[in-house]
């Protein structure tokens, strides 16, 4: 090995060494932190287009303390499709599937991420993309028309899953956050005599359906010193819940009033306004 | 006031749903048309997603059919035995069409196929009505214009298993209209449509079918192949929301009878001169959207 591919590990090695003294230290003296919602049950009913949560709590701060707050939906598989340009015209060629990926992924905090802490604390506290140790498996029906996946994590699934490369958790990301689904939001937590913290969580009315996880993380000097978790449910409630169970508990029930709501309607309109 | 969507998953304004229904049914009343090759891609191009778009559609389709139906039936112009033969073609096509649906859409190439089937068929009856109008307006200004033969015979016509069809006066082969209601069916499960923008020139150039029933059977078994890929798709993908399908139908019905009443102030010729320049717009734009570099070549779909 020469020395460039040392240096930067040994550095990283006394970066981590650093940490760990450092976290240990606050483990002798964990802080007190509290966390809540506005709300922790929202209702996608008839009207519903999208909604916002307010999402508080207190901690013991000293000056220059970070909070980090992660809202993560549930979990699924997400295709990626690649277009590229064929006979003239613009077509899917590859796809690749994140497995259990987190369908919402919002990260407020209170300063850009990397003047909080470093890479390896961040994902040490689990905050960010690269820390969610995602796989993703290579779709078979699709050209392996020149895919660049990472090293292969070993495990023993059927399909060939690998670790995402950076760029393609890049790729990802703002791919999740054209659609609203994921989000950095640095600066986006008030904090108030280094006591209170709050933010505004704004659900996008795709927001999927499920349990989803808050975590409040606390960083002092670069470093996670205490973290709470709560929770938050999103349902579809009312008729749209009653149609969306319909639909897919009883669908040939579903599929026979729908035309027999068509038939009347049409008949309906017929007689309404014959001429 | 917005609206969500159950099965579309996606919330809209209540106002642009009835807006699209109301502008889409006014434009079906003054051509005559059904509207579905208009109302899927709007659909889409609004949020909802296209597997959606188009089962809805079917849904929308079935009503409107019924409705337009009636006023048909009322002057006897459907021809029913045609209509049933045609009608067992589309049930078997629009079967196949939401298979090959589910196939393409596990594989992530149904909006691609869309897309293409959108502006093959569009840009070919698009060209065909604007010459066809276009002759027809030319011809109109010389005097002394002769007429053609009621229809041509052709090799079509020297297939096996003949029958009659009295309202339509023809003695033809029942695997000429199974096959053509095959194609249509497996069309209309596809690209969301009633498929009449098809099947209606289908029965006049390759039937020989007269024109006054052309329309009224038309509509009579898009009823049944529409119902056909509403249920389909139903216990299939659950991609027909019927929230959306009442609201877009609502806006239809109250637009067509104005399209309708506009109509009647416009020439036959020009009608089908307009329509055709509306059918090639819409290509194009389809066209246009295939060949354009996408501003982020990676696209991402939540699947669970």
């Amino acid at each position: 090995m020469s020395l460039p591919v040392i240096m930067p590990r040994l550095a990283s090695g006394l970066a981590m060494l650093a940490a760990l003294m450092l976290s240990s230290a606050a483990q002798a003296a964990p802080t007190r932190l509290v966390a809540d919602l506005s709300d922790n049950r929202v209702d996608i009913t008839s009207t519903y287009h999208g909604t916002e949560i307010l999402l508080f709590g207190a901690y013991e701060g000293e000056e220059g303390d970070d909070i980090v707050l992660v809202v993560s939906g549930p979990g699924a598989d997400i295709k990626q499709r690649r277009k590229a340009k064929k006979a003239g015209i613009w077509v899917n060629v590859e796809t690749v599937t994140w497995q259990q990926a987190p369908s919402f992924y919002h990260i407020f905090s209170t300063r850009e991420l990397n003047e909080i802490a470093d890479g390896q604390a961040l994902q040490d506290a689990e905050i960010g993309a690269s820390a969610l140790q995602l796989t993703l498996t290579a779709d078979a029906n699709t050209g392996a028309g020149g895919h660049h996946a990472g090293q292969s994590t070993g495990s023993d699934d059927t399909q060939k899953a690998s670790a995402g490369t950076s760029e393609q958790l890049a790729n990802l990301d703002r791919n999740m956050a054209n659609i609203g689904l994921w989000a950095h939001l640095p600066s986006s937590i008030k904090t108030q005599q280094n006591m209170l913290f709050r933010t505004t969580l704004a659900l996008p009315s795709n927001a999927p359906t499920g349990d989803y996880a808050i975590r409040v993380v606390h960083f002092r000097d670069g470093v996670a010193i205490s973290q709470r978790t709560t929770d938050m449910n999103i349902k579809k409630a009312g008729l749209s819940g009653l149609i969306y169970r319909f639909a897919h508990d009883y669908s040939v029930f579903y599929g026979l009033f729908a035309i027999a709501f068509a038939v009347a309607s049409g008949w309906l309109a017929a007689v309404a306004f014959r001429r | 006031m917005y609206i969500y969507l159950p099965i579309a998953e996606v919330s809209m304004h209540i106002g642009i749903i009835i807006g699209l229904g109301g502008g889409v049914g006014f434009l079906s009343g003054l051509f005559g048309v059904g509207g579905g090759f208009l109302m899927t891609p709007l659909l889409i191009f609004f949020g909802i997603p296209p597997a959606v778009a188009v089962s809805t559609e079917a849904n929308q389709i079935v009503a409107s059919s019924v409705s337009g139906v009636l006023a048909h039936m009322r002057r006897g112009n459907v021809d029913f035995k045609m209509g049933a033969i045609l009608m067992v073609g589309g049930m078997i096509g629009s079967s196949l069409g939401v298979a090959l649906f589910s196939f393409l859409r596990s594989i992530g190439q149904i909006d691609l196929v869309i897309q293409l089937s959108y502006v093959v068929f569009l840009g070919i009856i698009g060209m065909l009505m604007l010459t066809e109008s276009l002759r027809t307006i030319i011809k109109s200004r010389q005097p002394g214009a002769k007429r053609g033969k009621l229809h041509q015979h052709n090799w079509l016509h020297g297939l096996p298993f003949k029958m009659r069809f009295r309202r339509s006066k023809l003695y033809i082969s029942a695997l000429l209209p199974l096959g053509i209601g095959a194609f249509v069916g497996v069309l209309a499960a596809i690209m969301g449509v009633g498929g009449g923008f098809i099947m209606v020139p289908a029965m006049i150039y390759l039937l020989g079918m007269p024109t006054s029933v052309v329309v009224g059977t038309s509509l009579f078994q898009i009823i049944f192949v529409t119902a056909n890929v509403t249920l389909l798709q139903s216990i299939q993908t659950q991609t027909v929301d019927f929230v959306l399908a009442g609201l877009l139908l609502f806006g239809a019905v109250v637009g067509a009878q104005f399209g309708s009443r506009a109509g009647a102030l416009l020439r036959g010729e020009q009608l089908r001169g307009l329509l055709a320049l509306m059918v090639l717009g819409v290509c194009i734009k389809i066209a246009f959207d295939l060949v354009v570099t996408p501003e982020d070549l990676l696209s991402v779909e939540l699947v669970r």
